[in-house]
């Protein structure tokens, strides 16, 4: 029975990853052309700036373009560039970031990383779980009470703009009854460490962002899933299984797992979608992240920069995106064994 | 006369629709006997599948049960099933003293489980104790007393055909060996050749007293006629005629008995010379029904009374029909 079922599913996945390489090869190709369809020049910014702060000298100038013509590798043709841009891209040179010229954009990314995928992955899983729940039991006992609070709490909560959530949560719990910090991921002169006092200090500074995305999207999913419960509900297998004795417990079970699947790529697609959306509750927290690293990027034109963190945005929105199809085939054996069915 | 195994007295189910009643089951009475197997025929929207809800006491929103009684002979005792709470009938007869072969069995298994982790979730349900292998065996046992290899219990629903699923829903209804069975149009689904092998497959249930008695609902007269004895015909939610299946094949005594009867196309010369017949107009609405006999608008044998008084079932040469040619 092992080999039966494994084969299928090793097909799928290997048929994914490729789709996967794919993809990335695409998305690369957009980033390169992207910034160069902007009319104007990175560097010509990067010697205005050295202008106005007064080094005038044309030598000088010159031998700076020179680098950075060098340096940014502007000079060859288009199609060298992008050879080169692709090859360094798949080995993960993103080059030269010009507002912090000499660092390599991956220095500053790689650093601000950790603190992202920390907010958001944690914060969205959390969402979904208990939005999924609260709609399922919601759905489940339709028309109840229950289910008529949970749907108008849902309604409301996952009309609020999360930036002005943020925002509110930063008036309420922070400005006026000091209960937790407005800003930052630690305390203000400290070093990040690995002791217990650096990481208590991280947890609550994380406590409000954290509630704010994971209040603003947990009222959609139970909207959602209420409605997809509630399609289940009058389901031939539903039906039977009461029919032949089935307990509630067992019923709920099934229709919850039925109707969670398109939940689950709702998932992946909400974990890619938050990556943007992580940038406003980064910039309102001052939160170290990538969509904070994004916005200085933008406001600086630092063109590899924007390119580098576009980049691993992307990279990482598809790794989600592969983990939820491997996760979709554990759970749909329709996904996993139908592959085999047409061969 | 055998022993009654689930009878119904007198029952009346609507539907609560905006403050009015869509009268589906309107004073309906039916005893199901020992060893018996009972066909109920009738249009799409005659109240089939409510009866069959009825019978199990299934009374979910916005179906009620307005008035009668649904009693259930086990052992010698006698059960009203509805005095019964739905836990209560979840617990101790649905699926034990009752069970259901569902109108749609194509979809009637948890698609996302293999059939043998839905089926011990069945058992789980029942006894409190269960031995994984022992159960198997016995399952697998059932499965090919249906008709199927017992590895079918280790796949998921997808990978088997309609044939299959349908003769995998027949031994997972009927494990426990339940006193009745309601086969809710089990053949509508299926192409000619399997829907014969799913036939053979519920008589089956019967001769080896798997079941005890069974109530085959159906739209089609040809296909009741192959397994069962006795037919009750339903028309807008009223029970127009009751016979055993010679007599009503042999003469019809209801005009819609008459009319389905001849509505069903066979390859046979006296059909092709007679050409296809259908009963003209459409069945009413339920939640208006006509005075009088609810058939009369489509009647062609309407008397002046028709219209003015219900006919009630009575006795004509050992048969029942509801209508006042007689």
């Amino acid at each position: 029975m092992k080999s039966y079922a494994l084969k299928p599913f090793l097909k799928y996945i290997s048929r994914k990853f490729i789709f996967l390489l794919v993809t990335y090869f695409i998305a690369i190709t957009i980033v390169f052309i992207l910034p160069r369809a902007i009319p104007g020049n990175p560097l010509s910014t990067l010697l205005r700036q050295i202008f106005q702060q007064g080094q005038a000298n044309p030598e000088l100038i010159r031998s700076v373009h020179k680098t950075l013509m060098e340096e940014f590798g502007l000079g060859k043709p288009w199609y060298e560039q992008y050879i080169d841009f692709v090859t360094r891209a798949f080995r993960g040179d993103f080059g030269t970031s010009i507002s912090s010229y000499p660092k390599k954009t991956l220095e500053l990314i790689i650093p601000v990383m950790p603190w992202t995928l920390m907010l958001l992955i944690p914060s969205i899983i959390t969402a979904w779980i208990i939005g999924n729940t609260l709609g399922a039991i919601a759905g489940y006992k339709r028309g109840s009470f229950t289910d008529r609070f949970t749907l108008n709490f849902s309604l409301i909560v996952s009309q609020i703009p999360y930036y002005w959530l943020g925002m509110l949560l930063i008036f309420t719990l922070s400005v006026k009854l000091h209960i937790f910090p407005g800003q930052g991921g630690y305390s203000q002169g400290t070093i990040p460490t690995f002791t217990l006092k650096f990481i208590l200090d991280m947890l609550y500074h994380y406590i409000l962002p954290f509630l704010s995305i994971v209040i603003s999207a947990l009222g959609g999913w139970a909207i959602g899933t209420r409605v997809l419960v509630i399609y289940e509900l009058d389901a031939d297998y539903v039906n039977f299984g009461e029919l032949l004795g089935l307990k509630e417990k067992t019923v709920f079970r099934y229709i919850f797992r039925n109707s969670i699947l398109p939940q689950v790529t709702g998932l992946a697609l909400s974990l890619g979608g938050a990556l943007g959306g992580a940038l406003i509750t980064e910039i309102i927290f001052n939160y170290p992240g990538t969509g904070y690293l994004l916005f200085r990027a933008l406001s600086t034109l630092d063109y590899p920069l924007i390119q580098g963190i576009f980049i691993i945005l992307i990279g990482s929105i598809y790794l989600a995106n592969f983990f939820v199809d491997f996760l979709y085939a554990l759970i749909d054996p329709r996904i996993r064994l139908g592959q085999s069915e047409g061969s | 006369m055998n022993r009654p195994v689930l009878q119904i007295e007198n029952a009346r189910a609507y539907y609560i629709v905006e403050n009015n009643y869509v009268r589906a089951i309107d004073d309906i009475s039916i005893v199901i006997r020992e060893g018996e197997v009972v066909g109920i025929v009738g249009e799409s929207g005659s109240g089939k599948t409510t009866l069959s809800n009825v019978m199990l006491m299934n009374i979910k929103r916005p179906l009620s049960l307005i008035d009668g009684k649904v009693k259930l002979y086990s052992n010698g005792n006698v059960i009203e099933l509805n005095k019964l709470s739905r836990e209560e009938l979840q617990k101790n007869i649905w699926g034990k003293e009752t069970s259901i072969i569902p109108q749609s069995a194509m979809n009637a298994l948890m698609p996302t489980k293999k059939i043998k982790d839905s089926i011990l979730d069945v058992m789980k349900t029942h006894f409190e104790e269960i031995h994984e292998k022992e159960i198997i065996e016995k399952v697998q046992a059932r499965f090919e007393e249906v008709g199927i290899s017992k590895d079918v219990i280790f796949r998921y629903p997808f990978e088997l055909s309609g044939g299959m699923k349908q003769r995998a829903v027949i031994a997972i209804a009927t494990l426990l060996n339940p006193r009745f069975l309601i086969a809710d149009e089990p053949t509508s689904a299926l192409d000619v050749s399997t829907q014969k092998m799913v036939l053979k497959t519920i008589q089956d249930l019967r001769e080896k007293e798997i079941v005890k008695s069974i109530a085959f609902i159906t739209h089609d007269i040809a296909t009741v006629r192959q397994i069962a004895e006795t037919l009750v015909v339903m028309y807008a939610g009223k029970i127009v005629e009751i016979s055993s299946i010679e007599d009503i094949i042999k003469e019809p005594l209801h005009p819609y008995t008459r009319g389905l009867l001849f509505s069903v196309v066979t390859p046979e010369p006296e059909v092709k010379k007679r050409g296809i017949y259908y009963i003209p107009g459409t069945p009413p609405n339920l939640m208006y029904p006509p005075p009088g006999c609810r058939f009369h608008p489509r009647c062609e044998y309407k008397l002046d009374i028709c219209d003015k008084e219900e006919p009630k079932l009575k006795d004509v040469n050992g048969r029942k029909v509801a209508c006042f040619l007689y």
